[in-house]
């Protein structure tokens, strides 16, 4: 009697998988969850995120630094995991712009800069997207592009490179060649 | 096909005298269409396996879209473009390996499904070679391949491979018996092996409208046809009896050293078994190459319309399997094979048999 | 020519033994995890599993970072349940600085564990779907959780590692519109709970290959510290969200749903999966009462501490994530770092159980016992 129950069950079974299958290749077109990508794309998610928007980064993308607010007190740097924030400062004149080297003297928020940067490199390829550098910034001039940033920087979700030096994102504006001038000031 | 050849070259006066000539120049020249069959058969069944296993999936499989360089609309180069990559990869050939049975597997694999498709008829006269033993010729034929399974997986020197192999073996030499048992209901109503004979006793009407196919004969003979069409799809090791190669278990079971061309002939053999599996369930039980619609687009032409849409109706059939079903276990393939589908086979043919006798 | 056995390493070697390495690169081991396999013939003699080809030294690595440092590497421990992973971590430390984290945020970490255990379990019913041979369960299962990781994307712009749950609050609020699209998928996923049993659980192919095998007795499963829905599977009732409640769980109505043997014996295969299909329906009812009843005003900031700098002293606290019992002990020495971390892995208890109980079985099998414990081995290693 298992015997018969068996198969019976066994074909019964079957047939209601291979239904539920069937039904799926007849509906394709409306079950379909492909995006057939450099196409269509997937919507990004929503710009109005929170009941403060401004209030915080939500979008995990390439991170950026608005180098006119930043007064380089080294907080992200700690912050970071990772380690894939490097900073070098140089001690200039409080509030001072310095034009040959892209430096102003004063912040969009009004604080004063005491710190030329000579340096601010951050390593994307090392990045492991926690975002938690971007919250001590006090001026807030380290932000992940897009979503509610989209103002400041436009969005960037795809961004890739050929040589794995090129994921390296070098912020400082220095010129290169005024660069070596301060460096050797520090020796 | 061949004989037709024969019948041509003799008939031209000045190479008559040549008969040994004539003779491997026929075989050639009804053997190259065959080739070129399997591989469009490999290359189209590829790409609809990609697109019902995406549909079911609800995915849409390879796709082309826009400028660039792209598989197509609907991604109907993708099998070429495999295809070429599998040409131009470069054949790697295990350092451990029995070089010379490794170079010999493919070959045996490969020949084993092409002599099976010489028997294998597409309409009244479209035969590579006419037997009139075509039924029990292809049943031969097509275990042929095992003989390459093996040498595939022993050769590799690889515990995965052996392992794929020793299973196949076991597999395709035990469904061999239930898959000829239920082809012998087939032979008791027709009373011959000849494949042109099994169809001409299925022309006609049955019921009034239905045609008189060997499956609408009686009940027994639709238990007949699903116990063959499953153990053919156990004897091409498709889902749910994919167990040589089971990806998950095996990584890719005796085919796991091959690579490039060596693997191309491997899976142009799969697909090849796969029709010739379908293409027999369609001889023997769907009526061949009659229309479904008894007197209408009949033809030789049609014939071979019937027989091939019937045969890709099996090989979704397949596909439909292989993309639902989980896999079974070796131990329950056995028991499947000797406690359901032998004992079925057996119930089939006397019941078929008695059937026959009452009802005649 | 043929196969070389190797038998320097095998334990009782005869000419009928083979070691079999599986992994570290194989479909089916769920990670890089190798299993050395004694095998004869199909049957299995002992495995011994070899761990660490994962191993990102997590445990010392926190002792040079601060608390709040430490939670994306607590995310990349069990990388497919982060959010529980997390939660497990916040509650550890907010134990050791006594603090009370307002209502709002106790439902909001509620709400996204047990999303993320859906997810998880959405994962190993496809993965264990996909080593018995089922392949298209698998991708229905990827669809679903897809939806799940779109909300947390929008929740906090990570899909997979989140960061999300912090010490004393969590990162963000929720967004307009995401309890609403968090109800939606509520009643899209219901119905296809429906369609995978359909399709998977009641497959007879799929009965035979997981019932009555891979039977862990529940004596044997307590024995060897084995939890989460591997020790339900067996039929103990032990689930930390309701024996040792923590965060707001004694506040939601749901059941424990435990192994019943119902197709085999109790603690085989087939009832392991079964309990985390059950879990699925189970999250499902406390993510929507949790929804119902979330007060949706609130402060999500208000308790979390400026800098986090424990008093000196130790905890240890456990919390049931999808594998089970995740248990931190934290020891602080008062510094802004802590200088002891260690975390009890509940997927390692699980593999740990392996050679016991899949002795005997065939190769086939043991796949199928590796899938149904459900081992994630970025948490083994560490």
């Amino acid at each position: 009697m298992n015997y018969f129950l068996s198969i019976f069950q066994t074909i019964s079974t079957l047939i209601i998988g291979m239904s539920v299958t069937l039904g799926h290749m007849l509906k394709i077109r409306k079950g379909n969850v492909t995006l057939q990508y450099p196409v269509e794309r997937w919507p990004r998610p929503e710009r109005d995120i929170g009941f403060s928007p401004d209030s915080y980064n939500v979008i995990r993308s390439r991170l950026t630094v608005d180098m006119d607010d930043c007064i380089g007190c080294l907080k992200c740097e700690r912050a970071c995991p990772v380690d894939c924030i490097k900073i070098e400062t140089h001690k200039v004149e409080k509030g001072e712009d310095i034009t040959e080297a892209n430096h102003t003297g004063v912040t969009s928020n009004g604080t004063t800069k005491r710190l030329l940067l000579t340096r601010f490199d951050i390593d994307m390829s090392e990045c492991c997207y926690c975002n938690l550098c971007t919250y001590p910034c006090p001026e807030e001039c380290i932000f992940m592009v897009g979503g509610p940033n989209s103002t400041r920087h436009e969005i960037d979700y795809e961004f890739s490179e050929y040589d794995r030096n090129d994921m390296i994102y070098r912020f400082s504006k220095v010129p290169p060649d005024i660069l070596q001038s301060y460096v050797q000031e520090n020796k | 096909m061949v004989d037709f050849y024969i019948n041509l070259f003799s008939s031209i006066e000045f190479i008559k005298s040549y008969q040994s000539s004539i003779f491997i120049i026929s075989v050639v020249l009804a053997g190259i269409p065959i080739f070129g069959f399997m591989a469009v058969n490999a290359l189209v069944a590829v790409y609809v396996e990609r697109k019902v296993s995406a549909f079911m999936q609800d995915r849409l499989g390879p796709m082309g879209h826009g400028v660039g360089l792209h598989a197509g609309k609907w991604g109907v180069l993708q099998t070429l473009a495999d295809a070429i990559k599998l040409l131009t990869k470069e054949d790697i050939i295990p350092d451990s390996a029995d070089k010379k049975l490794f170079l010999l597997a493919p070959c045996i694999i490969f020949i084993g499904s092409f002599v099976a498709f010489a028997g294998f008829p597409f309409n009244e006269f479209l035969v590579a070679a006419d037997f009139n033993l075509g039924l029990f010729y292809i049943l031969a034929m097509s275990s042929v391949g095992v003989i390459g399974i093996i040498l595939a997986g022993y050769s590799s020197n690889n515990k995965w491979s052996l392992y794929g192999s020793m299973r196949s073996a076991a597999q395709i030499v035990s469904y061999e018996i239930p898959a000829a048992l239920s082809l012998l209901p087939v032979v008791m109503l027709s009373g011959s092996l000849a494949f042109k004979d099994i169809v001409f006793a299925q022309t006609g009407s049955t019921l009034g409208i239905l045609p008189n196919w060997f499956i609408f004969n009686n009940p027994f003979m639709v238990v007949a046809f699903w116990l063959f069409f499953i153990a053919g799809v156990a004897e091409v090791n498709r889902t749910p009896f994919d167990l040589p190669e089971a990806e998950s278990e095996l990584v890719a079971g005796w085919m796991t050293e091959y690579s490039g061309m060596r693997w191309a002939f491997f899976f142009l053999a799969e697909y090849a078994n796969m029709f010739i599996v379908a293409g027999v369930a369609t001889i023997g039980f769907l009526g061949g190459w009659l229309s479904p619609i008894p007197g209408y687009f009949d033809g030789n032409i049609w014939g071979v319309f019937w027989l091939v849409s019937k045969t890709s109706f099996l090989i979704f059939v397949m596909m439909w399997f292989r993309w639902t079903f989980p896999r079974l276990r070796t131990d329950q393939l056995m028991r499947m094979c000797w406690k359901f589908f032998l004992p079925g086979s057996f119930f089939v043919i006397i019941g078929v048999g008695l059937w026959d006798l009452i009802m005649r | 020519m043929g196969i070389k056995i190797n038998n320097q390493n095998t334990h009782n070697s005869s000419d009928e033994e083979m070691v079999l390495n599986i992994g570290p690169q194989h479909p089916s081991t769920h990670g890089v995890l190798r299993l050395k396999t004694i095998t004869d013939g199909e049957i299995i003699k002992k495995i011994t599993p070899y761990i660490g080809y994962l191993h990102r030294c997590f445990e010392k690595h926190c002792e040079n970072l601060t608390y709040e440092q430490a939670i994306p590497f607590v995310d990349r421990c069990d990388y497919i349940g982060s959010m529980n992973n997390d939660f497990g971590y916040a509650i550890a430390v907010e134990k050791l600085m006594d603090i009370q984290v307002p209502e709002k945020v106790e439902y909001i970490r509620v709400i996204v564990a047990e999303m993320n255990r859906i997810a998880s379990h959405l994962l190993a019913v496809g993965v264990f779907g996909l080593d018995v041979g089922a392949v298209t369960p698998f991708v229905y299962c990827f669809r679903d959780r897809e939806r799940i990781l779109d909300l947390f994307e929008m929740l906090c712009g990570a899909r997979l590692l989140y960061n999300y749950i912090w010490v004393g609050g969590v990162s963000h609020d929720f967004p307009v519109g995401w309890v609403e699209k968090t109800y939606e998928f509520l009643d899209y996923f219901e119905p296809k709970i429906i369609e995978t049993n359909d399709l998977l659980t009641y497959n007879k192919i799929f009965i035979e290959r997981t019932a009555d095998v891979g039977v862990i007795p529940p004596e044997v499963a307590i024995s060897y510290g084995v939890t989460g829905p591997n020790l339900r599977g067996s039929g103990v009732k032990w689930d930390l969200r309701k024996n040792e409640t923590y965060s707001i769980y004694d506040k939601f109505d749901f059941d424990i749903p435990i192994g019943t043997g119902a197709m085999g014996t109790i603690g085989d295969c087939w009832d392991r999966y079964y309990v985390r299909i059950r879990e699925l329906e189970e999250s499902l009812k406390i993510v929507r009462q949790a929804l119902d009843q979330m007060p949706r005003q609130g402060d999500i900031y208000e308790s979390m501490p400026k800098k986090i700098r424990p008093n000196a002293g130790h905890i240890y606290s456990r919390t049931e994530s999808p594998r089970g019992d995740l248990g931190f002990y934290i020891e602080s020495d008062g510094s802004a770092t802590p200088s002891r971390l260690k975390l009890r892995s509940p997927a390692f208890t699980a593999l740990s159980c392996m050679d016991e109980i899949s002795k005997g079985w065939m190769l086939a099998d043991m796949l199928t016992i590796l899938g149904s414990l459900d081992i994630v081995l970025g948490e083994i290693d560490r």
